[in-house]
């Protein structure tokens, strides 16, 4: 567990999952609710809690972001982190876009980074956003992810496609920002 | 022009099997394909198997397998349309052309025949080809039928321990309607349509005492 000044990152558990699967709304196209062959998908409860049991799929990838009263506000994703190809696919999500611009995001994003480039020295993390996620896209770009490209019309729900775009930070790039927080951690006053 | 090809495409079945498995001693299909280095040899055979396998029932496939074939050449190659999304009505599409035939038309009017499967056979709306970038002939080919590099992935493939580019290419059932109305005009014979008439002349030919 990790607990930061604005937020509790932890491994996601069965019992986060009523809270967590309020980010699986159907209404609300997301980057984050897409699978492997990029299609929306929303699981009951009941699956989600079953995943988040599965200790093989959740363990050190998926986390669940509390806020200081204890509310899971959030989530984030390390997945598919290769040996091999040195890359990793970041999701952060939150109930709220407001979130996105929060102190509480940064510190999410300070994590993923440090355990990507850091940990896992990985050369490189991906994310993706839809057309229609603007506050992660703003999210992303502040924090040195440049776009790789446009993929059209690549995900139909509620009756109409939706383009995806896709983002890369390297490694060079998150371990600079990563060291300058540290700075400006230091110089804080006290 | 007038194409005429003995080239036309068939769904692969286990009868091509020893074809495969020859292919596979092509450098070429493991670099450009499957490039694992974590995956055998044998991981590599008993997959194809598993495709080549597939008995038909009545459950809509995730991958189809198709051999480009003729009757004078051979088999040409292999094109596999996979991760098909029934929802997006989107499908990704893999191709390998044997080493013989890479020079030619072969590969193009395989590759274009294949294409016509999806859009008009599969319903499908949009296909994805994700070609490394040291694969020039490849994306080359796929720009010629109009597809468009949507994004570039540095640095995102791992091949003799180097890092190289991934190029991700989209074509729309628009574009390739666009496109085969230029090819209509100026390659007749090139679509499924001719394909399969050839088909059934060579055979009507071959049967008549």
């Amino acid at each position: 567990m990790i607990t930061g000044e604005y937020a509790v990152i932890r491994s996601a558990e069965p019992d986060d999952a009523p809270a967590l699967w309020q980010l699986y709304d159907p209404s609300r196209p997301r980057s984050f609710l897409l699978g492997p062959q990029r299609e929306i998908m929303i699981p009951t409860a009941d699956e989600l809690r079953e995943m988040l049991g599965r200790r093989d799929l959740v363990q050190g990838t998926f986390f669940a972001v509390e806020n200081k009263q204890g509310l899971v506000c959030g989530c984030c994703v390390l997945r598919g982190a290769k040996f091999e190809s040195e890359y990793a696919e970041m999701v952060v999500a939150f109930g709220e876009d407001s979130e996105y611009v929060t102190p509480l995001a940064e510190e999410v994003f300070q994590f993923l980074l440090h355990m990507a480039f850091i940990e896992k020295k990985l050369n490189k993390l991906q994310a993706h956003c839809l057309c229609t996620e603007i506050a992660y896209r703003e999210f992303l770009v502040a924090r040195g992810f440049e776009s790789d490209g446009v993929q059209r019309d690549m995900v139909y729900t509620r009756g109409r496609y939706f383009d995806l775009e896709s983002f890369t930070l390297f490694h060079a790039a998150g371990l600079t920002r990563l060291r300058n927080r540290e700075v400006e951690d230091a110089a804080a006053p006290a | 022009m007038a194409l005429k090809s003995s080239v036309f495409i068939r769904r692969a079945d286990r009868d091509d099997l020893d074809t495969v498995v020859a292919w596979m001693e092509d450098p070429a299909f493991q670099r450009f394909l499957y490039g694992d280095p974590t995956r055998s040899p044998k991981q590599i055979r008993e997959q194809i198997v598993g495709m080549l396998g597939r008995s038909a029932n009545h459950s809509m496939p995730g991958g189809i397998y198709f051999m480009a074939d003729s009757a004078k050449l051979g088999p040409v190659g292999l094109f596999s349309v996979v991760n098909i999304s029934w929802r997006n009505r989107s499908c990704n599409i893999d191709s390998y052309v044997s080493e013989k035939r890479r020079t030619g038309f072969f590969a193009t009017i395989a590759f274009y025949r294949v294409l016509e499967y999806c859009f008009h056979e599969l319903n499908m709306h949009r296909i994805n080809i994700y070609i490394y970038g040291f694969n020039t002939r490849s994306w080359r080919n796929f720009e010629l039928s109009g597809g468009k590099r949507e994004i570039v992935l540095h640095e995102h493939v791992a091949r003799d321990g180097k890092l190289y580019d991934m190029y991700g290419y989209g074509l729309l059932r628009s574009e390739f309607e666009e496109l085969r109305e230029f090819f209509k005009k100026k390659f007749k014979g090139i679509d499924l349509a001719h394909m399969i008439e050839d088909m059934k002349t060579t055979q009507q030919t071959e049967a008549a005492p």
